[in-house]
This record gives structure tokens, C-alpha cells and sequence, in this order.
């Protein structure tokens, strides 16, 4: 969220919780995401003064560094961020710390248990832990094992696990990962991410739906006729080949952030703002969905797969172009498809999903779409009377919108379409915080309401499982339609929705 | 008011015997305790309002050192038999001391430092020492001592982080002599806060021997004569003391509800162009006012020109002027009034509103008030603001204790004081009239 100005008065003002002494504990702390994002984010919270001094960030990885080794390549790596904030950065790094230790070895980690007492007396950090597991998927359930093993799970209020996405391949390694890490420790210290959930405009959806009283009571299938969520993205697989090949865009996008984005558009009202309130509501909407047509899933689903496209001044490769992909790779980097959710609530109102790589835009959207007015009493200039819709604009231009018909001018009744805006940038005109920020801030608060609950994780992989299974066991059935890169998709996907009468919202 | 679950009942011992006691407590019964790596809390804790209102028989007893509504209701009834101003906040020094003139000799249980917010006792605090001085000002030094353990929900399951308490009462004379031994108690490898709950006049001996850096000091500048509690502030903060101050962090919703005037980006050019700005504080008490004036100048670049005395008008007593320089070289003036209010909110120098005006040039002028929500704002309505843009808004009362502030403090604690409050508060101070 871009920020045109700063308002002096606002610097330093931000009402945060404060987050309690305590070390972070980051393995795989010589990977890419360490100082592409989460040093980064504790650099951002510390210069917002949210972290306390009794804190240390103690990084573990395979390598064999020294706590300056850690530190000047962390500097290295924010350059830029150092060079602008030198005293600052010079005080934070004095909370970094390093100890090389690989997680499998029994040794190591009891030597990471001594080293942690050891900053516990040095820092003032008072037992407390968060354990960021920044390694690959398959050292999930050992990672947590380890550290179980070692007793560092053993205090469940002053030790967490935070896990990276994803969680799991599908339902079934969804639950077993989950049995794994909840023998582990208590489900309540079990943290696992999705970015998405640490976007303001996403937690807007709840803010909007459950602290204006003009929404709820046409938030239901009396006056909502369909429910579109898009998250689109113009660029194409980039240097995530390996990883994309494995996973295609239902793993990658749908079964979590598009999935997020149903449950807090479409859960029930919670009866507190606490976090398992929060967390039972949107598990138990996810429950309740299913694929419009789980008989035959292929009738509810379309898959694509860019194909080159751009223009001769600047051509883009196909997807199977790219460089780590399969010539004949049947990865969907599109897919769309059709839901409904089975409660009181929403009976009947189809939700349309999706998602797709090399589409024209980058944004993601939820649109509710209203019923008509029952009587047509004018003309409308368009034609025919536009229906109703609020669109929630999760980014970019983070915002809302409503669209509704007023007066067409001149000496006629016609009636035309207007849009009622809402901008971040406008209203605030001050930059949110990079979701890492939020989310590493409330781990370490052990504020669980962001991350997703094991029954939330294995209701999203449920849902999808009829077309996981279709994909491996008969994808002629659910074929990979290519389309041109920046278009808006196979033309598949529009009939999917021309066949109720309707169309995608071209943004 | 949560009580907490001691391990023990709490133990009178003589003074000189609590240091050793301790040490044999922590190696015998709370050995494999994880507590002892969090902080030492010390609470100066003189209550004298409840202490008198007992006395005088307005309240019941116990002694706990928490304010409640019962307290606050006898307080402001008291205000008005004692022929106190109106404006006169219930914790304000004045109201102890009139109290104390009257005659009453009701006594009650003590047991201060006995109950400890649970907001407070979450943390887990190593060990929470707390000196009781009483209204006998020859009572003997006397010594209370337990184990405790904060109760599961308030932290958990595991039941193996725990601490002890301390509480020394006794009067003025015995609270000096207990020093020595308290500097004892104080681990030196954890940190320590000094909680200075009471006026910044009272005992500045003691207040200097307890509060040496780098113990982290947390006071409440509405409590005590304006000068001495900014420059007592100032100076510590100067001299790299973590300094806290729950007064400043009460004008977290003026400062939001300010700051949220100006968020969009279109208003923002008008902090630019700022020349008048008013503040109406509860009674005689100016330094929140003040502050949140200094904090206004500090975030948009003004330099103080000069300040003086404002007389008020009758019964209202007297308001400070000041006039600025913004940073286009164009003047800014200052006024704080004290305004008369029927009932005051709990601490001295509530604020009843604030007003700032913005003179864009080529735009018509934009005039924002924020009024209290206990109070109206007509005295800042008036004066042809009708004709300029205007922006009101309603600024909610905290609702926080100061045990739950205190709470967030202790949470997140910082060696350092925050960077707003070291500069509010050093303005503040030259803004202040000699």
C-alpha cells in the first residue's frame, strides 16, 4: 500500500499491543526468507519500538556462522535499510545471535537448548520462546519433534511453534503433519502462517462485516446472488519452477489465501473477537462448503496454463517456455471454479473462485454481487439494470466499493450505474505494515486469530480433495486449457459462469 | 483485584531478616522455579486518600492501594464538604491533605501489596516489593513476606514460574531505615522498575535512592506541583533513565484522535499552516495540557518564541500563553485555560478540549476541535469559527487502569525513554512560566 504523505502527527502513534520479552528462535536463518522478509520485519518492529529490549533473535541454520557472520550478512542483505537507519540497525543487531544447528541431530539441539538458557540470562528473555520453522515442508513434523524431544515445547504458554506454508500436499498429509506437530504440543502454540491473513485489507473483511450494522443483515442469500473472488497475478512462474511443477495454482493459491478469503467473507457473525471464536466460525464455514458439483468435479472446475503472449516489443514466454518447467507440463497456473456453501446462511448462492499466473492485472478482489430490485421502474441507460455489487479491493489500491444506480442526467428517468469509493491511501494516507510485520509481531504475542487452526487447514484441503484426486487419477477429465499470457483465462472459464446467466468481473 | 495464590501465608518477619529468609526460599522451596529470570517490580504505594478516607470514616477498609468506585465516590463527595474547587480531581494531593485536617481515627487491615492486578501478575514478576508508609509517621518498620505462584489462568498450566512478595510498612522514619535493606532485595543482574505511585513532591530522598538508574522509573506527572513534576522528569530523562509516564501515555486518545484528523493525505498540508492553538484543561493543573501541546510542536517543527501567565477570568485561575515559530518563520500562539467543570475526571489536568487552527492560504480556513467526551467544547466553538472548515471530533475517555497500563509497560519493557516523551516532556518544562 503506497503512501503519499506521512502525517507527523501519526509517527510513533500506533496504538500496538506490546510484545512481551522473549527470543526468536529462526531456523533455515540462511535461507532467502530470513533476510528477504523476517529480518526485515523485526528491523520494522523494532524501529516502531514494538519489540522489548529484553528480546534476541537467535538465527539456526546448517552453516557453520558466527553471531557476526549472521549479522554482517543480514546487514549485506538490507543494505539499503542499514544504510538509512545506521544507528538503529546497530542496536538491533546486538540483539542477533547465531548457532549452527541442524535440527535431525540430537546433539545440536540439546546444544541449542543450553544456548538458549544461556540468552535467557544474557538477554533477560525469560524462557520465553517463538520457534519460526523457515525450512523445507519436509522437516515440519521432525522440526517439531526435535524440539519437543528437547523439552522446549514442554511450557505451552511461554514456547511457540510459527510454520511457514504450505501445511501439507493434501488432506490426507494435512492430517498427518497435524498429528505430528500436535503431539508436539498444544494446538494453541501451533502457528501456522498464511500471508494473506496478514494483509489490513483481508482482516478489513471482518472489521467491515462486523463492526458496521448495515451490512449484516443483507449479508446472506436473501440479497447476495453470487459471491466473486479473484486473485490475479501478471507475472508467471519466475525462479519457482521446481516448487510451482509440484504444486500447480490450486495448491499454491486456492487451497490457502483464496480459501481464507471465502471463510472471513462467508463465516458467521463470532461470538467474541478473540481467536478461537474467530478460528471456530470460518472452520466450520469451510466445513460447509463443497464444490458445486462433487459428483462430477470437472464440471464445476476449469484449469488453464498461460501460453506465450505480450506483444513483438515485449513477448512473454508460455508457460512451459519457462525456464525448470516440463515441456509438457500439465501444471495448471489458472484455475477457476464454482462453490456453494451448505448452511442457512448462504443456500443456493454459488461462490466463484479464481485464480491465475500472467493474467492482465495484479489484484485480488472479493465482489459481492446483490439481487436485483424486484420491479424494474427505469430505463437504464446501459440497457439493463446493473445489480448492486460491493467489491472488496484486498490490493492493489487497497479500498472498497459500491456500486449502485442513481439518476442518469437530463430530463429523463434513466437510471446509471455509479461507484462509491473507499481508498486506504486517501483515507489514511499512511503505509500498512508488510504483512510479515503483523504476523511475526502476533506470534510473538502468541495471538493465534491470523493463523490457521488444524480443522481450518484440513476443511480447506477437504474441500479440494475431489479435484486433487481428479488431477492425479484421471486429468484428461479436468484438462489444461491454455490461454494467451495477459488475458483473463480459457474462455472455459467464462462458460463456467455463463451457464448461470453471469459473467466475470473484468476489474 | 486478584488475590494471589501464595504458596505460603504471608510472614511477618523482623526486617533484618528478609534478605536471608528469601535466599533460603529461592534454594529450598522455589528452586526449580523459571521466575527467577524476569524482573523486580518496586511499588512506592503511600495511598494516603484511601488511608484518610478510612480514617475519617467515609470508606471501609482494607488498605489495598487500588482505586475503585467506592473510593472515587467518597473522594468526590468529599471534594464538595470539604469545600474544595469543583475542578478538583479526585487523586489530587489536595483532597489527602484536606482530609488529613479532619478529625477520625477508624482503623483498618492493611494489606497493600497483597493484591496485585492481574494484568501485573501475568508477568510473572521476579519479586514485587512494596513500601507501605502509614499515616503514623512513628510506626515501626514491619515486614511481610510469600511465595507466590500467579493463578493457571492467568498464565498457563505449568505451574513452575513463581515469585515472591515484599512489603514494607511503617512510617516516613521507618521507611527510610528500610532502605538499606531493600537496596539488598533488588537482584542486580534483572531488570528493575520503580513504580513512584504517589505525588512527585513527596520524599524526594527516597524517591532518588529507590529510582537510581538504570532502574526503570514510571511516575504520573499529574500528581505533584507542575514544575517539579516536569523537571524531575527532564532531568532524569537527560540523564539516560528509562522514564515513563502514565500521564503521557492517558493522551494516547487525544494524540489518536488528533492524528486521525490529518490522516488524509489532502488535510495534511494544513499542519503547515497552524496559528492558533487552544487547549482547556480540568483545574490548576497544566502539565498534560502541556505535554500534549509540546508534542503538537514537536512533531510539526515549531520553535518557542516566548510563554507568560494568563490571567483568567474570576474563579477560573490562571492560563499560560506561549508563541511559536513555525518552521516558514510564520507565528503560532498558544493558549492553556483551566476551565471549572462540575465533576473532574480522576487525575488533575483532564483535558476538556483542544483547538487548532489551520490558515492555508487561497483555501478557507480549517478549524479542528476535539472535545472531551465527559465535556462540551462551547468555550472553543466560540470566537467565529462557523466560518471556517470545521472538524470536531469526540475523544473517548481512556478506560484502562493504570494497573493495566502499568501492565503493557512491564510487558514490553524498554531501557530507554520513548523518544516522544524525552521531547514533550523538555518543552513542556520551558513551556511552563516561571
Amino acid at each position: 500500500m503506497a503512501a503519499t504523505q506521512t502525517n507527523p502527527l501519526r509517527v510513533g502513534l500506533r496504538q500496538e499491543r506490546v510484545i512481551s520479552p522473549q527470543c526468536l528462535v529462526i531456523f533455515g536463518a540462511s535461507g532467502d526468507l530470513t533476510h528477504r522478509k523476517l529480518i526485515p520485519a523485526l528491523f520494522e518492529l523494532f524501529r516502531q519500538r514494538r519489540l522489548p529490549t529484553e528480546f534476541s533473535v537467535l538465527g539456526c541454520a546448517r552453516r557453520p556462522w558466527s553471531d557476526d557472520d549472521f549479522r554482517n550478512r543480514m546487514a549485506e542483505a538490507m543494505a539499503d535499510e542499514v544504510k538509512q537507519h545506521q544507528t538503529a540497525w546497530q542496536q538491533f543487531a546486538a540483539c542477533l545471535f547465531y548457532e549452527p544447528v541442524d535440527l535431525q541431530q540430537d546433539e545440536d539441539v540439546v546444544r541449542l537448548g543450553t544456548r538458549l538458557e544461556a540468552l535467557d540470562r544474557q538477554r533477560a528473555t525469560r524462557g520465553n520462546r517463538t520457534f519460526y520453522l523457515s525450512v523445507s515442508p519436509a522437516f515440519y513434523g521432525s522440526g517439531c519433534r526435535a524440539l519437543a524431544n528437547a523439552g522446549l515445547l514442554k511450557d505451552q504458554s511461554r514456547s511457540r511453534v510459527v510454520i511457514e506454508k504450505p501445511f501439507g500436499t493434501d488432506y490426507s498429509s494435512a492430517q498427518s503433519l497435524n498429528r505430528v506437530v500436535q503431539s508436539c504440543g498444544q494446538e494453541s502454540q501451533i502457528f501456522r502462517i498464511d500471508h494473506y491473513l496478514g494483509k489490513e485489507t483481508v482482516q478489513n473483511i471482518l472489521v467491515l462485516r462486523f463492526a458496521n450494522a448495515i451490512f449484516e443483515p443483507i449479508w446472506n442469500r436473501n440479497y447476495i446472488a453470487n459471491v466473486q473472488i479473484t486473485a490475479a497475478e501478471t507475472v508467471g512462474v519466475e525462479e519457482r519452477a521446481g516448487y510451482y511443477e509440484t504444486s500447480g495454482a490450486l495448491r499454491d493459491m486456492v487451497q490457502n489465501h483464496l480459501t481464507q478469503m471465502l471463510a472471513l467473507t462467508a463465516m458467521e457473525t463470532p461470538g467474541h473477537f478473540d481467536p478461537e471464536s474467530i478460528r471456530s466460525e470460518k472452520a466450520k464455514v469451510l466445513q460447509a462448503a463443497r464444490l458445486a458439483n462433487e459428483d462430477e468435479p470437472w464440471k464445476c472446475c476449469v484449469r488453464g496454463q498461460y501460453s506465450r503472449g505480450g506483444n513483438p516489443a515485449n513477448p512473454m514466454a508460455g508457460y512451459r517456455e519457462e525456464p525448470g518447467v516440463n515441456p509438457e507440463s500439465t501444471t495448471e497456473t489458472y484455475v477457476a471454479m464454482k462453490l456453494f456453501i451448505d448452511n442457512w446462511r448462504w443456500q443456493g448462492v454459488p461462490f466463484y473462485l479464481r485464480t491465475g499466473k500472467r493474467l492482465p492485472k495484479r489484484l485480488s478482489e472479493v465482489v459481492l454481487t446483490f439481487r436485483k430490485a424486484p420491479v424494474q421502474l427505469f430505463d437504464a441507460a446501459g440497457g439493463t439494470p446493473t445489480a448492486n455489487q460491493l467489491v472488496l479491493r484486498i490490493q492493489p489500491d487497497e479500498g472498497a466499493g459500491f456500486v449502485f444506480d442513481v439518476k442518469a442526467p437530463g430530463s429523463g428517468m434513466r437510471s446509471r450505474p455509479v461507484d462509491m469509493h473507499f481508498s486506504y491511501d486517501e483515507s489514511f494516507g499512511e503505509p500498512s505494515d508488510e504483512g510479515y510485520v503483523r504476523l511475526l509481531a502476533d506470534a510473538m504475542l502468541g495471538d493465534p486469530t491470523l493463523f490457521t487452526r488444524s480443522d481450518e487447514v484440513e476443511a480447506a484441503w477437504r474441500l479440494y480433495t475431489p479435484l486433487l484426486e481428479l488431477i492425479e487419477d484421471a486429468p484428461q477429465q479436468l484438462p489444461v486449457y491454455p490461454y494467451e499470457a495477459r488475458t483473463w483465462g480459457p474462455g472455459a472459464a467464462d462458460n463456467l459462469l455463463a451457464e448461470d446467466g453471469l459473467m466475470w468481473r473484468r476489474p | 483485584m486478584a488475590p494471589q495464590l501464595t504458596l505460603q501465608a504471608p510472614l511477618q518477619l523482623p526486617p533484618n531478616e528478609v534478605p536471608a529468609y528469601l535466599n533460603r526460599l529461592w534454594s529450598d522451596h522455589l528452586k526449580d522455579s523459571s521466575g527467577a529470570a524476569t524482573f523486580t517490580l518496586v511499588v512506592w504505594e503511600p495511598s494516603w486518600l484511601q488511608q484518610q478516607l478510612i480514617r475519617t470514616g467515609r470508606i471501609d477498609g482494607p488498605i489495598t492501594g487500588l482505586l475503585n468506585g467506592q473510593l472515587l465516590d467518597a473522594a468526590r463527595q468529599a471534594i464538595g464538604e470539604l469545600g474544595l474547587p469543583a475542578s478538583t480531581a479526585p487523586t489530587a494531593p489536595e483532597l489527602a491533605w484536606a482530609l488529613g485536617q479532619q478529625p477520625g481515627s477508624h482503623e483498618a487491615e492493611d494489606l497493600r501489596g497483597q493484591f496485585v492486578d492481574r494484568a501485573i501478575s501475568a508477568h510473572q514478576p521476579r519479586r514485587l516489593i512494596t513500601l507501605a508508609p502509614t499515616l503514623a509517621g512513628d510506626q515501626n518498620l514491619e515486614s511481610t513476606v510469600a511465595a507466590y505462584c500467579p493463578l493457571p489462568e492467568e498464565r498457563g498450566l505449568t505451574a513452575d514460574a513463581c515469585g515472591d512478595v515484599v512489603v514494607l510498612r511503617g512510617g516516613m522514619g521507618a521507611m527510610q531505615q528500610g532502605l538499606a535493606m531493600l537496596q539488598e532485595l533488588i537482584p542486580d543482574d534483572l531488570p528493575c522498575w520503580v513504580w513512584w505511585n504517589g505525588t512527585m513532591d513527596e520524599s524526594p530522598e527516597l524517591l532518588d535512592a529507590l529510582a537510581v538508574p538504570p532502574r526503570r522509573l514510571v511516575v504520573d506527572s499529574s500528581i505533584g506541583e507542575p514544575r517539579r513534576c516536569l523537571d524531575l522528569m527532564v532531568q532524569r530523562i537527560e540523564r539516560g533513565q528509562a522514564v515513563n509516564d502514565l500521564n503521557w501515555l492517558r493522551l494516547r486518545t487525544w494524540r489518536e484522535s488528533l492524528a486521525m484528523v490529518f490522516d488524509p493525505p489532502n488535510r495534511q498540508s494544513a499542519l503547515e499552516q497552524v496559528v492558533q492553538l487552544d487547549i482547556d484543561v480540568e483545574g490548576q493543573h497544566p502539565v498534560k495540557g502541556l505535554m500534549l501541546a509540546a508534542w503538537i510542536a514537536d512533531r510539526l517543527g515549531w520553535h518557542l518564541l516566548n510563554n507568560f501567565w494568563i490571567d483568567g477570568g474570576a474563579g477560573e485561575g490562571r492560563g499560560i500563553g506561549a508563541e511559536f515559530q513555525r518552521k516558514d518563520g510564520q507565528s503560532v500562539q498558544f493558549r492553556l485555560m483551566p476551565v471549572p467543570v462540575g465533576m473532574s475526571k480522576m487525575h488533575p489536568g483532564a483535558l476538556v478540549g483542544l483547538r487548532l487552527i489551520c490558515a492555508p492560504p487561497e483555501r478557507s480556513p480549517l478549524c479542528v476541535i476535539l472535545c472531551s467526551e465527559s465535556g462540551g467544547c462551547m468555550r472553543l466553538e466560540a470566537g467565529g469559527v462557523a466560518s471556517m472548515e470545521l472538524a470536531e471530533e469526540v475523544v473517548p475517555l481512556p478506560n484502562e487502569s493504570e494497573e493495566m497500563e502499568m501492565a503493557r509497560l512491564l510487558g514490553g519493557g524498554h531501557d530507554s525513554t520513548n523518544p516522544l516523551l524525552a521531547t514533550a516532556a523538555a518543552l513542556a518544562a520551558k513551556l511552563l512560566p516561571n
